[in-house]
């Protein structure tokens, strides 16, 4: 187990190096100076040439990356050109709101899709199953910003029972917290409490056709009984999966959410990185999403041992 | 069934109570909250996110709304547009022009409580001209700036400066800042200014708060603070204001803009700017360095169209740069739409079969919606219009390259008439993307910017801008309006044509 984790963050280290390498050439290639963005339409060339000196993009490619290499090692991702400010502790200010934002999102997406998958499945062709996949197809088939809007003007237009944008920190604020927090989350959770629901449906079908079950039921053994200990539990392993990759593509997929609902989260952030070419904050931003991506992927491996017994990690 | 009645109820009552929050109070209105004095603190929602708070370092629209009310310049522009005193009392020029002399207001304290100097005017202005800050190209003309003593500030030019007071005036970015505050590092994250309002806290990504001076040299400060918040998409903007979570806002969807100002509440009001759109094309490739073929450019479109489908009718139309009603606005308007007329241009231009590459960008989606206007009306007169949308970072590297036939875009918030014309269309000028040089028009700009008498220097503009129009070195389109909205419990708010936002003669009446 120990020597599991250990390869596996090895690993991990050799991915997040490639990642740099990758999002560094990739944000060079990019067409767009982030300099000239700084100074928008009001172009001087002495401005520029000095600003270019003091952000350091005068220097040869190579120097730049292996300095922001150099850096990044030591827990250092740089400065961002549009604030001034480090980028790890502009990192760490925005991934509480991101990460509450996924987590709840999830939360909603499970509340969704687990029920909703279940009976779809127990009950297979019956008017409910026709509905749920009815259900779980549009919610697919919703883009994300436009529920967002609608689901602003209902609840905090019409209704004014929520507020419309905004964040409260958790320690803070709880009630506040809450309150920003439903709609986001509702609309981040609909979307994958759909693709959830299918997979589920899916994964709870195939279990119920298999022979140990029929067995199962032919001892006589109660239905709840079967369903809890035959079917469901092997049905999650598939399910932690699928779980695991939406909660990984939730970090990275809030981005048009959280400007909607004006969220302080690292998807906001990277966005404005993006349209400043704020090069160091978007490198920053993109490791950060592929460090998390790879750290959700690891417990999921994990948990896999925790839910079958039969999967052990090589000693 | 059992198993399926309980699943749905449990998923009805947890997505209901999703994340928590059925059932407890919800803070809806919670604009009000916040300040601890009867002047309460004022939420308003503006689009964008300051980049950072050093007035003279950001070029960010969103940073100049948060700083026009913690900084001051020696003098700014009036409600109509005319230069007031501010920091500086009173001002006088030498005969000869090359001398400017301002006395400064007395007692003025920075927000730290150390004293406002002269010496604070003379760094503030050598820091930009020294470290070739973004503003530096408006002291173009300044040879020196001094303290012959405390209250005093003398500025000396190397030609007569009508302008001048435009150039250290017209907005924060040549604000007076604090040597110690720059020096330290600190002005970008908590920036030490003379304003109305002193910077209290700010929450990445989410809001800026600002507290009141209760020094400030301008008189009592009635609001206790002002919250700003960044709510990037209008919709929610509007959502906020209707639902009483933000008292103020400039950030509204332009379709329904005309019907909200039809409401009382809440307020919305539009005012006519001094911002411009336009377009222009790239005379390095031909044949756009054949003036017929911009000319039948500018006789190809039809003005009043394009400005009703990109503004939703917030706009005047306009062929010159300078809007109706101010000092310097000259009525010229040698295009109607003549497709004949147009075609006729072409034809002597030896062009047939023209496809134009137009640049547009998604950053200002009303130039998206004019060029398809102008796509459809070009088409008429034979020219083929392709219409480019490029994201605002690679758009304007593509302008630095040259990398287009035509593009448009606006300039904003300027008031004096150099900074309308002079570095767009002056051989080789910084702003002169288009490339565009007419010695005519080069002796005019230059004989406008350093004429004292004001008669003459605007038949000079007159001038330089027949012929600008003429050439169509700019095809000008039109002047939109500044909308901004604000709840009813908003007392002795202004729009501003400059687009300032200034907070310090506002009060809550609730």
């Amino acid at each position: 187990m120990g020597r599991f984790v250990l390869r596996r963050t090895t690993q991990a280290v050799v991915v997040l190096f490639g990642v740099s390498l990758i999002v560094f050439a990739l944000v060079q290639l990019v067409p767009g100076d982030p300099v000239r963005v700084s100074l928008g339409t009001r172009f001087d060339p002495e401005t520029y040439a000095a600003l270019r000196e003091r952000s350091g993009l005068d220097r040869p490619l190579l120097q730049q990356y292996l300095s922001y290499v150099g850096g990044a090692l030591t827990g250092d991702l740089g400065v961002s050109f549009r604030t001034g400010q480090p980028v790890t502790t502009t990192l760490t200010d925005r991934l509480p709101a991101t990460l509450s934002l996924a987590g709840c999102s999830l939360l909603v997406a499970l509340l969704v899709a687990v029920p909703l998958g279940i009976v779809s499945a127990l009950r297979s062709g019956s008017l409910s199953d026709h509905v749920a996949t009815v259900v779980s197809q549009v919610g697919v088939s919703i883009p994300d910003f436009w529920m967002a809007i609608l689901l602003i003007l209902l609840f905090s237009g019409v209704f004014g029972v929520l507020p419309p944008s905004g964040y409260e920190p958790l320690l803070e604020d709880p009630v506040g917290w809450a309150s920003h927090m439903v709609l986001p989350a509702v609309t981040v959770g609909v979307v994958s409490g759909a693709i959830l629901t299918r997979f589920i449906r899916a994964a709870v079908l195939e279990q119920l056709g298999q022979d140990h079950v029929r067995t199962a039921r032919a001892r006589g053994i109660k239905e709840s009984l079967v369903l809890r200990r035959h079917v469901l539990r092997n049905a999650l392993i598939p399910v932690i999966t699928v779980t695991g990759v939406q909660l990984a593509s939730l970090l990275g997929g809030v981005i048009v959410v959280e400007v909607i609902f004006a969220w302080p989260g690292l998807g906001r952030l990277t966005l404005d990185a993006v349209n400043a070419r704020d090069y160091p904050v978007l490198q920053g931003a993109v490791m950060l999403f592929a460090a998390l991506f790879l750290l959700v992927n690891l417990l999921v491996d994990l948990l896999y041992a925790a839910v079958d017994p039969r999967i052990r990690y090589a000693k | 069934m059992r198993l399926r009645t309980l699943a749905l109820s449990v998923t009805t009552a947890l997505v209901l109570a999703a994340c928590g929050g059925g059932g407890d109070p919800v803070d809806v209105g919670g604009g009000e909250g916040g300040g601890g004095g009867e002047g309460g603190t004022l939420v308003a929602a503006i689009s964008g996110e300051p980049d950072q708070l050093d007035p003279q370092s950001t070029s960010a629209y969103a940073s100049f709304q948060v700083l026009e009310n913690v900084f001051d310049t020696l003098v700014e522009p009036g409600d109509d547009l005319q230069f007031e005193p501010a920091l500086a009392e009173e001002w006088e020029t030498s005969d000869d022009g090359l001398t400017w002399t301002f006395t400064l207001r007395d007692g003025v304290t920075w927000h730290d409580g150390s004293p406002f100097t002269a010496e604070d005017v003379v760094y503030s202005y050598n820091r930009i001209i020294d470290e070739e800050l973004a503003n530096s190209y408006r002291f173009e003309s300044v040879e020196e700036v001094t303290a012959p003593d405390e209250q005093t500030v003398e500025i000396r030019v190397s030609r007569p400066t009508p302008n001048l007071l435009a150039n250290i005036g017209a907005f924060k970015g040549t604000a007076i800042v604090q040597q110690a505050n720059v020096e330290d590092g600190s002005i970008g994250q908590n920036p030490i200014g003379t304003g109305a309002f002193r910077f209290d806290s700010y929450s990445p990504g989410d809001s800026l708060r600002l507290t009141r001076n209760d020094d400030y040299w301008g008189g009592d400060v009635a609001l206790d603070g002002v919250d700003f918040r960044f709510v990037s998409e209008p919709t929610v903007a509007l959502t906020n204001l209707q639902g009483g979570q933000v008292h103020w806002t400039d950030n509204l969807p332009p379709q329904q803009a005309e019907q909200l100002m039809g409401g009382d509440d809440p307020t919305v009001e539009a005012v006519a700017s001094n911002d411009y759109w336009y377009f222009a094309a790239n005379q390095a490739r031909p044949p756009f360095d054949d003036p017929r073929v911009r000319r039948a450019l500018a006789f190809g479109i039809d003005r009043e169209e394009i400005t009703e489908a990109a503004t939703f009718g917030l706009a005047a139309v306009n062929q010159t740069a300078i809007p109706e009603g101010s000092a310097f606005h000259f009525d010229y308007a040698p295009y109607e739409r003549d497709v004949e007329q147009a075609r006729s241009l072409l034809q002597e231009a030896g062009v047939s079969d023209l496809a134009i590459d137009f640049m547009v960008t998604n950053e200002y989606p009303e130039t998206v919606t004019a060029a398809q206007v102008i796509q459809s009306q070009l088409q008429e007169i034979g020219v083929t219009v392709n219409i480019r949308t490029l994201d605002f970072a690679a758009w304007l590297d593509e302008q630095g390259q040259g990398n287009f036939d035509v593009f448009m875009l606006g300039w904003l918030g300027n008031i004096d008439p150099d900074d309308f014309y002079y570095a767009q269309h002056r051989t080789d000028a910084s702003f002169n993307f288009q490339g565009y040089s007419n010695p005519d028009v080069d002796a005019a700009l230059d004989e406008a910017r350093s004429e004292t008498d004001e008669d003459a220097r605007r038949d000079l503009y007159e001038q330089a801008v027949t012929q600008i129009v003429d050439d169509a070195s700019y095809v000008y389109l039109y002047n939109p309006q500044v909308v901004q909205g604000w709840s009813q419990d908003v007392e002795g708010y202004q729009v501003r044509a400059d687009r300032a936002i200034r907070f310090r003669d506002v009060s809550l009446t609730s």
